[in-house]
């Protein structure tokens, strides 16, 4: 097989036919274009599989918009990392292909090597003061765009009120456009809000690394990301509190017996409601629902994948298995002192080992500084992907109601089949015609037959196979983020050189982060979605793109973990290392080549997924 | 059990004798480094501290010079030597040293023990076969100089019978005069006839597998790992070089074992019955290539190194030997430990240089990370 330098550059990507008009879906300055052809060409391309690892829905596209914006600008206008720049976007064939941008002059680096000094040291010194104002802010920015009121319907006539004393001066036809813009304004601010302290935090993570390394050439990735994870993060709370409510369950029958029941989450609530001991636990789970069943049930990123408070079966079915559980004696929570105990204790040991006092001195500090800030890393993601996405797709789904409601969509979900630069079209376009009186049309029929076209396209691309990297990878990439966030690595490269030569059928071995210690054997359950968990057997090795704290409860039933994003950080990665099961993450492409029922190995001390029988 | 003597041999190896030459190895400890030489005080000092070392007893540099003296060789040796010139650093008069080497050992090989010495090593060996339960024990007389001198001097093993461990202990102390060390004395302008050494007596483990275990990464000096190597049979073939052994890397903190390399180890150090000589014997096909070690021995082996290294308060170069026989964890013994001499005695120096956590970071942000493509 002779080697493969270079990756195509985004011109020469051959894309299914099926896949044409995509570009339609973007605007065109997220696209590979003409007059950018020449930057385009110099830089090294490759997919992003952390934040766009399905085909993009055009309006599931602002937060990439949003923080290519945001990431970019902290790193290059903010805190002023001096080396850094930010990370430019593409979308190609519905995918999304990120690069770093190259280093600056080395006169701004210098500049901006003192305003980093200033600003960063500031906010390490007043951190949790700085948390505190960020939450507040961001809550108080959450409820705001709860607040947001759409208007469910257009009236015949506007009501009396609207005149008397004095006209309100406005209708529903400005208030529908006037209440997208806030909203499209609120995402972006949230999106800003989200890296305030990101980039400082993975900054952080990687100085203790290096830290570490100094000290102990060997040590593993795995061992540092147990030395910085903290326990008591917002991430957590949503599984708490269902361990909580279902402790609660078995301490007041019959609701125990109610959860137990196989029967959907909308009844178990009826049944429930008719109970005096149900109606107490019930007014105990709304009163937490916001905000801890605010939670994706996926990643928070696209709005297909639901959140608990619109898919309540799953909620329900991780409290049952509790509440059976429970019954049995068994414990259900994760013991949090005994995870602290345990990441103190390697610490403590590690630094024991080290020689030098004034070593230990620095250590001690490079830990303070990583610990003070890293949590942002694991409290950020709750409040913003989870809390205030889902906040964001209820309230979009309203404006497909409306939509919907006048003929201009067949269902509420195919507005996010417009970008966010189209949206306000169709609500032109509704509020143009209610405004012109009785019988005047709109342009409904246009709208339909491009989300039918679009569905297609997008069908079309969820089978398409997109090419991990674009362009000639350079001898070396500089940017502070890449490694971390993406994992990028020579290897990872090298694999994906190796990879667009060979059929997925024929690979046999995948590999990945070394995530969590152990070698497994068994079948395997891929599971793209959360609500496939159904089929999910015990003592089968759970294969999936990534995982986050709603699939928590699915860990006590897997034999091991292997995902497709994800480093050692990745909450896969950390929940194994808790119920230890052997781990292997970030292999980037584990859904597309192993099928359930398939017998693989895990080795998650090496980092390798062995195809042993094709199913 | 370890070596613990009748209360009566005690006094017998003191009183009789003026000065003490013989001791269990409880008895000793690292200060004793000068009377029985580093590795019999470095194994006291083991067994004293609680941990699995053979079974054994050590004679002191006394016993050395005594044998020299009141036998008549160390004046025989001196007479021998009157006419003996030589260079050491000149390659053609090699074979001088190695015709006064063979002359040298003859003489001092020739001779009995003084009957004292003799009865008093034949009774403190009887006390370990009693103590082992069983009648003709088989052990190693191994050489334990004050000062260090790897691979010098010489070491028997499986010595079965009170006459051979005399005669065996005749053997180390002669090994002093071997070529080698002849050569080495003549370089540094010592007198050649005599170089006292302690002897350790150590009861022979049975070894299904043995190695070396280093209480750090020998590699890069990361002293968060044990390096530990390991071979089928006797430990020598490992120390020794002659075998490709087994390695494993494992984590001091998380008890990890992080690499693991399985090695085709091709043949095995053991003691052939039939001529009662040690051999290198060729490993069947579907051994060579298996793991000498289990992993939970691998993990034991890790706590050992660590308390041995928390013991003597510096990085160990360690020897152990896993019994056949007897079961796990009490079949592993430790039969040495020495400070490890590459990267234990470098100074302590700083790697971070005196940096603060947000220097630390200064100098991360302003550091680009170069991934090679």
């Amino acid at each position: 097989m002779a080697e493969i330098k270079k990756f195509p550059y985004a011109k020469e990507v051959k894309l299914p036919p099926e896949l044409e008009g995509w570009e339609e879906m973007y605007p065109h300055h997220r696209l590979f274009t003409e007059e950018m052809e020449e930057w385009d060409n110099g830089h090294f391309w490759f997919q992003d599989k952390i934040h766009a690892p399905e085909p993009m829905y055009p309006l599931d596209d602002i937060f990439q918009e949003a923080w290519q914006i945001a990431l970019s600008q902290y790193t290059t206008r903010v805190f002023c990392i001096p080396p850094a720049q930010g990370i430019a976007q593409r979308m190609l064939g519905c995918y999304m292909y990120i690069t770093p941008v190259e280093p600056p002059p080395q006169e701004i680096i210098g500049e901006k090597a003192e305003l980093f000094g200033k600003r960063v040291f500031y906010v390490f010194e007043n951190y949790d003061n700085l948390w505190a104002k960020w939450l507040e802010k961001f809550q108080a920015l959450g409820r705001e765009m709860a607040a947001v009121k759409i208007p469910k319907e257009l009236p015949k006539f506007v009501p009396d009120e609207d005149v008397f004393p004095y006209p309100k001066g406005t209708t529903e036809a400005y208030e529908i456009i006037e209440s997208f813009n806030t909203i499209i304004s609120q995402i972006f601010k949230a999106w800003q809000y989200h890296f305030e302290y990101l980039n400082l935090a993975y900054l952080a993570y990687l100085m203790f690394v290096d830290t570490a390394r100094k000290l102990f050439p060997g040590i593993k990735e795995s061992t540092i990301g147990k030395m910085v994870a903290g326990a008591e993060v917002s991430m957590f709370r949503p599984e708490e509190e269902l361990c909580r409510l279902s402790r609660l369950a078995v301490a007041q029958p019959p609701v125990n017996e109610i959860l137990k029941k196989e029967i959907p989450a909308e009844e178990k609530i009826r049944e429930l409601k008719s109970t005096e001991a149900g109606r107490v636990w019930l007014e105990e789970m709304e009163r937490i629902k916001d905000p801890w069943f605010y939670v994706s049930c996926g990643s928070g990123w696209y709005h297909y994948e639901g959140s608990w408070i619109n898919k309540m079966d799953i909620p329900f079915s991780y409290m049952k298995s509790y509440v059976e559980r429970l019954e049995k004696g068994e414990k259900i929570e994760r013991s949090l002192t005994a995870i602290s105990e345990e990441r103190d204790r390697i610490v403590d040991e590690y630094r024991e080992l080290i020689k030098s006092e004034d070593d230990k001195k620095s250590f001690d500090d490079a830990y303070k500084v990583v610990r003070t800030i890293y949590r942002y890393a694991e409290d950020h993601l709750f409040w913003v992907e989870h809390w205030l996405h889902t906040i964001w797709f209820e309230k979009i789904r309203e404006f497909g109601e409306v939509l919907t409601k006048y003929g201009l969509l067949k269902q509420s979900d195919d507005i996010f089949l417009f970008n966010r630069f189209e949206v306000p079209m169709l609500l032109e376009d509704l509020a143009t015609s209610w405004a012109l009186g009785v019988n005047a049309p709109h342009r409904g029929t246009y709208w339909m037959k491009i989300a039918e076209k679009r569905e297609k396209i997008l069908e079309a691309a969820k089978k398409w196979i997109p090419v991990p990297a674009l362009g000639v990878p350079p001898e070396e990439v500089s940017e502070p983020f890449t490694v971390m966030l993406w994992g990028i690595t020579t290897e990872k490269v090298a694999e994906w050189i190796k990879g667009t030569a060979v059929e997925t059928k024929d690979i046999t071995e995948i590999k990945g982060f070394a995530s969590s210690t152990g070698i497994t054997e068994g079948p395997a359950r891929v599971l793209k979605l959360l609500e496939d968990v159904v089929q999910l057997q015990p003592g089968e090795i759970m294969v999936a793109p990534c995982t986050n704290p709603s699939w928590a409860p699915v860990f006590t039933k897997i034999k091991a973990a292997v995902t497709d994003i994800g480093g050692l950080t990745s909450h896969a990665a950390i929940v194994s290392r808790e119920y230890g099961l052997p781990a292997v993450t970030g292999t980037g492409i584990a859904t597309s080549v192993i099928k359930t029922g398939d017998i693989i190995r895990v080795d998650g001390s090496t980092g390798t997924v062995t195809i042993i029988k094709r199913a | 059990m370890e070596g613990v003597a009748p209360p009566c041999l005690k006094i017998h190896g003191g009183l009789f004798m003026g000065e003490k030459w013989i001791y269990w190895l409880h008895e000793l400890g690292q200060e004793d480094n000068n009377i029985v030489g580093k590795k019999c005080a470095n194994l006291g000092e083991l067994t004293k501290a609680g941990f699995r070392v053979p079974p054994g007893f050590a004679l002191s540099v006394e016993a050395y010079k005594r044998f020299m003296d009141k036998t008549g060789v160390a004046e025989r040796l001196q007479g021998y030597l009157k006419d003996f010139t030589a260079d050491p650093d000149n390659m053609a008069h090699a074979m001088r040293f190695e015709e006064a080497s063979r002359e040298l050992r003859a003489i001092a090989e020739s001779v009995s023990m003084p009957p004292d010495m003799e009865e008093t090593v034949k009774t403190y060996y009887e006390a370990l076969c009693k103590n082992a339960g069983c009648k003709e024990l088989y052990v190693a007389t191994r050489s334990a100089g004050p000062v260090s001198h790897p691979g010098q001097y010489e070491t028997y093993l499986n010595v079965c019978g009170e006459e051979d461990v005399v005669k065996n202990i005749i053997k180390v102390w002669s090994s002093t005069l071997n070529t080698r060390s002849l050569i080495a004395r003549a370089r540094l302008g010592l007198s050649l006839y005599y170089d006292p050494i302690g002897v350790a007596v150590l009861t022979m483990v049975d070894a299904k597998a043995a190695g070396v275990i280093f209480t750090l990464n020998p590699v890069n000096g990361d002293t968060s790992k044990v390096a530990i190597e390991g071979s089928f049979g006797y430990g020598e073939a490992v120390v020794s070089g002659n075998v490709t052994p087994d390695r494993y890397l494992v984590d001091k903190v998380t008890l990890e074992i992080e690499e693991k390399v399985i090695s085709d180890k091709g043949s095995e150090y053991v003691l052939n019955p039939d001529t009662r000589e040690m051999e290198y014997r060729e490993l069947p096909p579907e051994k060579r290539k298996a793991p000498c070690l289990e992993d939970r021995e691998v993990i034991e082996l890790t706590k050992i190194a660590k308390k041995v290294e928390a013991h003597f308060r510096c990085p160990q170069d360690i020897e152990y030997s896993i019994s056949r026989t007897i079961p796990f964890p009490e079949g592993i013994f430790l039969v040495q430990a020495r400070p490890e001499s590459v990267w234990g005695k470098k100074k302590k120096e700083s790697v971070l240089g005196k940096k603060t956590g947000f220097q630390l970071l200064l100098e991360r942000a302003t550091t680009p990370v170069k991934v090679r493509l």
